[in-house]
């Protein structure tokens, strides 16, 4: 194990390093770009023997590549952002459709127009339905361990389903952190080799992705069954990973909740700052304030968000993105969580953060008194926090 | 290798069996099953959308190989993942095998085809050019030749001719990739088998446009199919040639082509063309042939 300095990027290019995937099909985008050099400069040095890296004219033909490669049982990990994510939507159905393993980094950013190179979840979170299971990394040390994780969730029988591990753009991608790189002993024993028994083969001859007619449902539900059975094996996976690496994850990331009677729900980087704003606000105003951060989008947690926020007054949903015309993209999915508990907590929802707008201690201090002046008059609301522009139409 | 004489020496064993959805007589179904003659057991089609998509119809398949269908546009790519999977996990002695209609192939799929051909991937592109968007109800493609009646080019009033656009040269395209581009027809099965054969030997990206007769979208009788595929040829309709590192072998010469008017007449796409559109559908041909013939033996892209 090393202990050193790396950004984003290169800690989602360490993760695939430690797999050796058979094969990296790529196409830039910022700020993905730096995640898919680090990898070309390694394979062209001879550090990563076992993989191609191929580097394709577009991210459409990048996930049909990758469909290619994994249809024949192949390792394949790749990286892509914002449009170029996107751009490959028609394709990720047909992987996830496919029950192939796939392993990808995204590394969020606003989506275009107007363009901006900076991170919100839109992009990622476009994918919501796309069949693919998805991670989001709260720092640089979690991208890694998640890409390792990815590929043992990803490569279960139970499961067989391609993995998204999301990145903020910039926050995450291109600032440096210290974390600690496992050795490759540790990785080949937590990853077992890949043996795939249902991909194309010499002397195994199959068909891969033909029409149907009435089986449709069928193969739609066997996803589905497919994707729950995952929250399971992602609990295996997270006991394993602690006994060998050191490092417990969980479902949800539960912070400070123990007594919390007002709960922010994060996504990503921006928890880091939230965590920090918690801890002063307990120690200085004395307010029980706690956070839930959603590690895993895919398959919805549900029972795990539920007992996590079964005790508090009032939630804040902090959502960096918008379905326009709609609101916040988590925020529905909360309360829907929560609507079967005998005891409902209050449910704010705050859009912040879009297009990489800063999300300092100061937000989240002031979000957390408007939760209670919300719990006060017993009326949640819907903010826009960056430009004062309340939508109190929206619950 | 082995280079065929006569229809005699083709393999008798099939890897397309019983079993298919698509049309009775349709051309493409036959050129695939002519091709696995040749490209054996240990081959994997990469099928773009299109009407051959409907050779397996969930749980069955005519097919004795294995088969993937990923989209319409993305073929290229499919096959390149496949390629290098197949590298990398030591199987590289399989044959990556791109079966694709020409609307997957002209129009939304260049792009992905442009780059496996630049990247000489080792993969063998048969575009099997039916003229059209078939299954989709045959509309035109940038493959449909001036003069054809296609659901999106109608004749009409103010259209007698139906399609006016003079379909793109996508051979030629291809043989300025510098990767081997052929044309083949059902008809000439040695001549296309032949093709296939030197294709699976070659260490890069090779292309083999089939004449996809379509006894649906031509409206013809389905006994006709290598008939057409037959007049196609020689018409000079679809001239028989390839070009390697940029040089242009004519594979079938004749002193003389048949009128047009002989392919033309069988088929009802090119019902009630009016006369002058048949004369100039006739010097575009003669164009066409006069260009192959002048360039036959020389550097051609
Ligand atoms: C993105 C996308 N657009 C449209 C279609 C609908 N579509 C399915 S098959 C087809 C026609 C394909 O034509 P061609 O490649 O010439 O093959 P053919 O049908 O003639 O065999 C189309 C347009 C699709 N499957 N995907
Ligand atoms: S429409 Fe034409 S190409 Fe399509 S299956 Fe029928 S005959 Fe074959």
């Amino acid at each position: 194990m090393k202990q050193t300095l790396v950004t984003g990027n290169e800690a989602a290019a360490w993760g695939a390093r430690l797999v050796q995937p058979n094969y990296i099909p790529t196409f830039p985008i910022t700020p993905q770009t730096e995640c898919i050099e680090t990898l070309a400069q390694w394979i062209s040095d001879g550090e990563m023997s076992g993989t191609y890296f191929d580097r394709m004219e577009s991210e459409h033909s990048v996930m049909s590549a990758a469909v290619g490669a994994a249809a024949v049982g192949a390792r394949v990990f790749t990286a892509t952002s914002s449009q170029g994510l996107l751009l490959m939507h028609e394709v990720l159905y047909i992987a996830s459709g496919m029950r192939l393993p796939i392993v990808m980094a995204t590394i969020s950013r606003g989506l275009s127009s107007p363009v901006t190179l900076w991170s919100d979840h839109n992009d990622f979170l476009d994918q919501r339905d796309s069949g693919w299971l998805m991670l989001h990394a709260e720092n640089n040390q979690e991208v890694l361990d998640m890409v390792l994780q990815a590929y043992r969730i990803a490569e279960d029988p139970r499961v067989l389903l391609p993995i998204m591990v999301n990145m903020d753009g910039y926050v995450l991608s291109f600032t440096d952190e210290p974390i600690t790189i496992p050795t490759a002993g540790m990785v080949k024993e937590f990853l077992p080799e890949y043996t795939p028994k249902h991909t194309i083969a010499k002397d195994r001859p199959i068909t891969v992705g033909p029409p149907v007619l009435d089986e449709y449902t069928l193969f739609r539900a066997q996803n589905h069954v497919a994707a729950r059975n995952a929250l399971e094996v992602m609990e295996e996976v997270m006991v394993d990973f602690d006994r060998i690496f050191g490092r417990r994850y969980h479902l949800v990331d539960e912070f400070m909740l123990e007594d919390a009677e007002l709960v922010l729900v994060t996504q990503g980087s921006m928890s880091t700052t939230a965590k920090a704003a918690i801890m002063e606000m307990r120690e200085e105003e004395d307010i029980k304030v706690g956070l839930l951060r959603l590690r895993v989008i895919r398959p919805w947690p549900a029972s795990a968000i539920a007992a996590a926020l079964k005790n508090a007054k009032a939630v804040a949903v902090i959502d960096r993105n918008v379905a326009p015309g709609k609101g916040g993209i988590m925020l529905p999915e909360i309360v829907e969580t929560l609507y079967h508990l005998d005891r409902r907590p209050l449910v704010s929802s705050f859009i912040v953060g879009l297009g990489g707008n800063s999300q300092t201690e100061h937000k989240v201090k002031e979000i957390t008194r408007k939760l209670i002046v919300d719990l006060e008059t017993g009326r949640p609301r819907v903010e826009w926090n960056d430009m004062n522009n309340n939508d109190n139409e929206g619950l | 290798m082995q280079e065929f004489k006569s229809l005699k020496d083709l393999p008798e064993q099939d890897y397309f069996t019983g079993g298919s959805s698509t049309c009775a007589g349709c051309g493409p179904s036959m050129g695939l099953k002519l091709a696995l003659k040749v490209l054996g057991p240990d081959t994997i089609i990469v099928n773009a959308s299109g009407c051959m998509t409907l050779l397996p119809l969930y749980p069955n398949t005519p097919l004795k190989v294995s088969w993937i269908h990923n989209a319409i546009e993305n073929a290229s790519s499919t096959a390149a993942g496949v390629r290098h999977g197949l590298d990398m996990l030591g199987n590289g002695d399989m044959n990556v095998v791109v079966y694709a209609g020409d609307g997957a192939t002209y129009d939304i799929g260049l792009a992905s085809l442009s780059a496996a051909a630049a990247k000489n991937e080792r993969i063998i592109y048969i575009c099997y050019n039916n003229q059209s968007f078939g299954n989709t109800g045959f509309q035109w493609s940038t493959a449909t030749p001036y003069g054809s009646e296609t659901k999106t080019t109608p004749r009409g009033k103010d259209n007698p001719t139906g399609t006016t656009v003079v379909n793109k040269d996508m051979v030629k395209i291809m043989g300025a990739h510098r990767v081997y581009a052929a044309t083949a027809s059902l008809a000439y099965p040695v001549d296309f088998l032949n093709k296939l054969n030197r294709a699976k030997e070659r260490d890069g990206f090779s292309y083999i446009e089939l004449l996809g007769s379509c006894t649906a979208g031509w409206n013809y009788d389905p006994r006709m199919t290598v008939r057409i595929s037959k007049l196609a040829v020689q018409c000079g309709m679809w001239p028989l040639y390839e070009i390697e590192n940029g040089m242009l072998t004519l594979n079938k010469d004749f002193n003389e082509l048949k009128p047009i008017d002989e392919f033309l007449k069988l088929q009802g796409r090119y019902r009630a063309l009016p006369q002058d559109d048949v004369a100039k559908l006739q010097s575009l041909i003669n164009e066409h042939w006069a260009e192959l013939k002048e360039y036959n033996g020389k550097r051609y892209v």
